[in-house]
């Protein structure tokens, strides 16, 4: 039998439930729902030189004949893809040996693997600068053992990713090793018990129970990466540049809003899918 | 001191309904248990006693005046909860406190009672202990005291020793009991336990999906249960189901004279109200198996068509497995329609006919 | 004794390997920018600064810029964290206490910022903003930040609310406290630590957005990231932002320390969806 709280009088209860909730939720809808739908709508709406707004995929067409765009959209593509792999690449093995293993060391790596997260970003952005930039540390380090300087990623394609990767650890590993948390001891060890090998346990057992926490894992990314401003920003090269340092030109250095909503459609388009899977689990993770 | 007169209260939630229009006087100074299985309503009518639920119909009346629409921090009744409720952000003497002080009571007043109630419950200087340094036995003590400090004049208790060990849970309790008669406060106790029942209650209600089945002292709830629930829910009790006719109870085999009018019953026996003597030829049951527990024996048997029966008997070694018995009971009881209709005592009587025989 | 020998753990290869792995890769980033804050002098290609000092933390230290942008980053993370407490914890006792009519609907509907790309979602409010003058205000920064809080501010308070035991809660009532003093002296304090760590991380999270404030604030609002962008960007000495990263770096610290329980718990992955 549950128990209910007592309570006045229940109308009136729920009356004082939606007031108390009604603020965040009306400046929620104001600053997300309606942006988007007034975003979507000016995008389609482009106006023309007399004033008016017919609805017309006018913008959408320039933007995809457009092979400046194109190539934003195209690095921004790579950019995710590459750091996704090396992502899971680094991650997964990260993330078995701490759900695994035990003791001091093994705290001391999951503190190491956790530690970007309170690391601003921007903070990274310098760092990577002056230790991968030119005349940075490894530089130095390359110099004084009489070894050439390297081609450094500072300002090329590969900046982003390595700072984005660097970023994204700690929730990756988080999530991963979560989603480990459904592989029970004794699944294991039964496994082993019937003379599963460490590969085929992998194959066999653990990878099944980690395809959620790795779908998580890239819609997570996907819309993060999509997102991301501050390291492409600093880090990338300016041309082609990743679809959050262009749209923040087009509107900001080209004062076109109209333009730079079309973009910001296009990256939601392109998320979208990941974004309703994302939202998906999140919301089913609440609820259980 | 203080009552508490329960009157026609029902309670639905939703389409269930939880307590189905019952009803209850506890005099002043009484110890009162509600006890059934769990969803029997119990800990609800406690809850809507306390003020936490409201009755869907019905008067609960302390001292003669209605309480039914008085929020539980205007009724007098003290709780105490079977996860304990302390609050872990305060000591134990803040918990105690909290109560006084929003009654504006003085400091060093508020001060003297509680450590004299921490002393009645036998924490005495424990005040200035975290409620979470404390064993189970020692935060249900503070559970307790932090009801008891604000003199309640009815003590409502819902399972308070639920989440204790068999051991600690029978210290608890005569404690409490102790404590409740000391106090001479009137107490309304919830259990699915039927000896913490026994032991404690002057008065046990026996409920079962929201109604009573039976409200009396434990020694008659126990002796002279008067529905079959009741028989079976205390103690061990052999329920057979069989036909009567011509006042002749009988099942598969085993009969026995029943002064009822014919139609099927439920026979009750206590094992230790059933003799059991070992039969060649005409046996009525088979012994199945055979428990020596030192002071007493218990014999598993079975009827012929594989009823399972128990005995309780003094001399275990004189039965075995596979040998045929004959039933002898000194105390029956029997139910139609969930209701008594035929209870023999055979008490002292038999045992003095018995000798007559025998000599 | 031979069992001795064979009890021994065997040395774990591949923690050894993971550990030096890390710390070169996300501890020696750290002690360049650190170093390179209290070097004087250090010219390539020198291995170590020429010359340690303390020069440039009184030079940083000096300039006016940077404590304009140190007081209005402050300013801005201690509005929009209090505001943001100030209307989602009461928002976040309804989700977690109170019956009232779409709950669950409108508990999940912040979600739905989620399933966008931030960046994309930050140039459509900018749009608006545009529209109604609230590009390179205050108001403008603190409104965009405001709405970044709403997902943390509210779902987790929810579930520390939700952990309060309602037994506790009734015996207070019993104890003859009225509904408010109930929430005064038994929810909010037990409730209270997890909650801490939420505006602990609100207002450290507000103090590093550097998204909203560079499209909606800059350049007439000026916080402490997009100060620091500009120097990355601009600025010839290398020391004002290495300077600049490490103070940046400090409600970053005291975040580490206090929240680690609520991160290191299950329950923060499973907010990402875990």
């Amino acid at each position: 039998m549950t128990a209910r709280p007592v309570s006045g009088v229940q109308s009136s209860r729920g009356l004082t439930g939606l007031l108390l909730v009604a603020v965040p939720v009306l400046l929620f809808a104001w600053m997300t729902i309606w942006p988007i739908l007034s975003g979507l709508a000016r995008a389609l709406t482009p106006e023309q030189a007399d004033g008016s707004r017919p609805v017309s995929f006018a913008n959408f067409v320039t933007f995809f004949s457009d092979p400046y765009s194109l190539a934003n959209l195209g690095i921004t593509l790579w950019t995710c893809l590459v750091t996704l792999g090396l992502l899971l690449a680094i991650c997964i093995p990260l993330a078995l040996y701490l759900r695994f293993a035990q003791g001091r060391l093994a705290t001391y790596v999951q503190t190491m693997a956790m530690f970007p997260m309170f690391v601003p970003s921007i903070i990274l952005a310098f760092a990577f600068i002056r230790v991968l930039g030119p005349n940075g540390t490894v530089d130095l380090l390359l110099n004084a053992v009489g070894l050439p300087k390297i081609r450094s990623p500072y300002l090329t394609p590969w900046g982003p990713v390595i700072g984005l990767v660097w970023d994204n650890i700690p929730l990756t590993v988080l999530i991963l090793v979560s989603g480990l948390g459904a592989v029970s001891n004794q699944a294991v060890e039964a496994a082993r018990d019937v003379g599963a090998k460490p590969l085929a346990l992998f194959w066999h057992i653990i990878l099944p129970r980690m395809w959620t926490s790795v779908a998580v894992v890239v819609s997570f990314t996907m819309l993060g990466l999509f997102a991301s401003f501050t390291l492409p920003y600093v880090l990338g090269p300016a041309s082609p540049e990743m679809m959050g340092p262009f749209m923040q030109r087009t509107f900001r250095d080209l004062r076109n809003p109209e333009m730079a909503l079309t973009q910001a459609t296009v990256t939601m388009l392109f998320c979208i899918a990941f974004g309703l899977f994302y939202v998906r689990a999140v919301a089913r993770n609440r609820e259980s | 001191m203080s009552n508490l007169s329960i009157s026609n209260v029902s309670k639905l939630f939703s389409t269930t309904l939880a307590v189905d229009d019952f009803s209850l006087d506890v005099a002043d100074g009484e110890l009162v248990c509600l006890l059934g299985p769990s969803g029997s309503g119990k800990s609800t009518l406690l809850r809507m006693v306390g003020g936490f639920e409201i009755p869907s119909q019905g008067s609960i009346r302390i001292d003669g005046e209605e309480v039914v629409h008085l929020p539980p921090e205007e009724r007098p009744t003290g709780m105490v909860f079977q996860s304990h409720a302390l609050w872990t952000h305060m000591n134990v003497f803040n918990n105690l406190a909290f109560g006084l002080k929003l009654r504006r009571m003085p400091k060093a007043q508020i001060r003297e009672k509680v450590e004299a109630v921490l002393e009645l419950v036998g924490l005495g200087g424990y005040g200035t202990r975290a409620v979470t340094q404390l064993s189970g036995g020692q935060q249900q003590r503070v559970a307790l005291a932090r009801s008891l400090v604000l003199e309640p004049k009815i003590l409502l208790l819902d399972e308070p020793f639920a989440s204790l060990d068999q051991h600690l849970r029978e210290r608890l309790r005569e404690e409490v009991r102790d404590i409740q008669q000391r106090l001479k406060i009137t107490t309304l106790f919830v259990t699915h336990g039927q000896d913490e029942a026994l032991s404690m209650a002057d008065r046990i209600v026996v409920m079962r999906d929201g109604k009573t089945e039976q409200i009396d002292r434990p020694d008659i709830v126990y002796r002279e249960p008067q529905t079959p629930f009741v028989a079976g829910f205390i103690g061990t009790m052999n329920l057979i189901e069989g036909v009567v006719q011509n006042g002749v109870f009988s099942k598969a085999g085993y009969s026995t004279p029943v002064p009822v009018a014919d139609g099927p019953a439920t026979l009750a026996i206590r094992p230790e109200a059933l003799e059991l003597t070992v039969a060649g030829e005409n046996a009525q049951g088979q012994v199945h198996r055979v428990t020596d527990y030192g002071t007493h024996g218990l014999v598993d048997l079975v009827l012929l068509d594989g009823t399972r029966i128990k005995a309780m008997v003094s001399h275990p070694d004189l039965f075995a497995a596979g040998q045929g018995v004959s039933l002898a009971p000194k105390a029956i009881a029997a139910y139609r329609d969930n209701v008594l209709i035929h209870r023999v005592a055979l008490g002292k009587d038999t045992a003095a006919l018995r000798q007559l025989v025998d000599a | 004794m031979a069992d001795l020998v064979l009890a021994k753990p065997r040395t774990d290869w591949v923690g050894i390997g993971f550990a030096f792995i890390l710390t070169v890769v996300i501890v020696v980033p750290m002690l360049v920018v650190v170093i390179w804050s209290v070097s004087n002098v250090w010219r390539f290609p020198s291995v170590l600064p020429q010359e340690f000092g303390f020069k440039f933390w009184q030079m940083t230290l000096a300039r006016s810029d940077v404590w304009s942008a140190l007081t209005m980053s402050l300013s801005l993370s201690a509005v929009v964290t209090g505001l943001s407490a100030l209307i989602c914890l009461p928002a976040a006792y309804a989700f977690a206490r109170m019956e009232f009519p779409a709950r669950t609907l409108l508990f999940f509907s912040f979600l739905a910022g989620q399933a966008f790309p931030k960046f994309g979602l930050l140039v459509a409010i900018a749009a608006i903003f545009l529209q109604l003058n609230l590009i390179a205000t205050f108001w403008g920064v603190v409104l965009i930040q405001l709405v970044g809080t709403l997902l943390f501010m509210i779902w987790i308070p929810v579930a520390a609310f939700q952990a309060v035991d309602r037994r506790m809660e009734e015996a207070a009532r019993d104890a003859g406290a009225k509904p408010l003093r109930v929430f005064w002296s038994i929810t909010l304090p037990q409730a209270a630590p997890t909650i801490g760590a939420a505006v602990l991380l609100s207002f450290v999270g507000t103090f590093y957005e550097t998204e909203g404030a560079w499209l909606i604030g800059a350049p007439q609002i000026r916080t402490m990231p997009v100060l620091m962008i500009s120097f990355i960007n601009n600025q010839p000495v290398i020391q004002y932002a290495a300077v600049l990263s490490v103070l940046l770096w400090v409600p970053s610290l005291i975040a580490l320390v206090f929240t680690r329980r609520v991160v290191n718990s299950g329950s923060f992955a499973r907010g990402f969806g875990a």
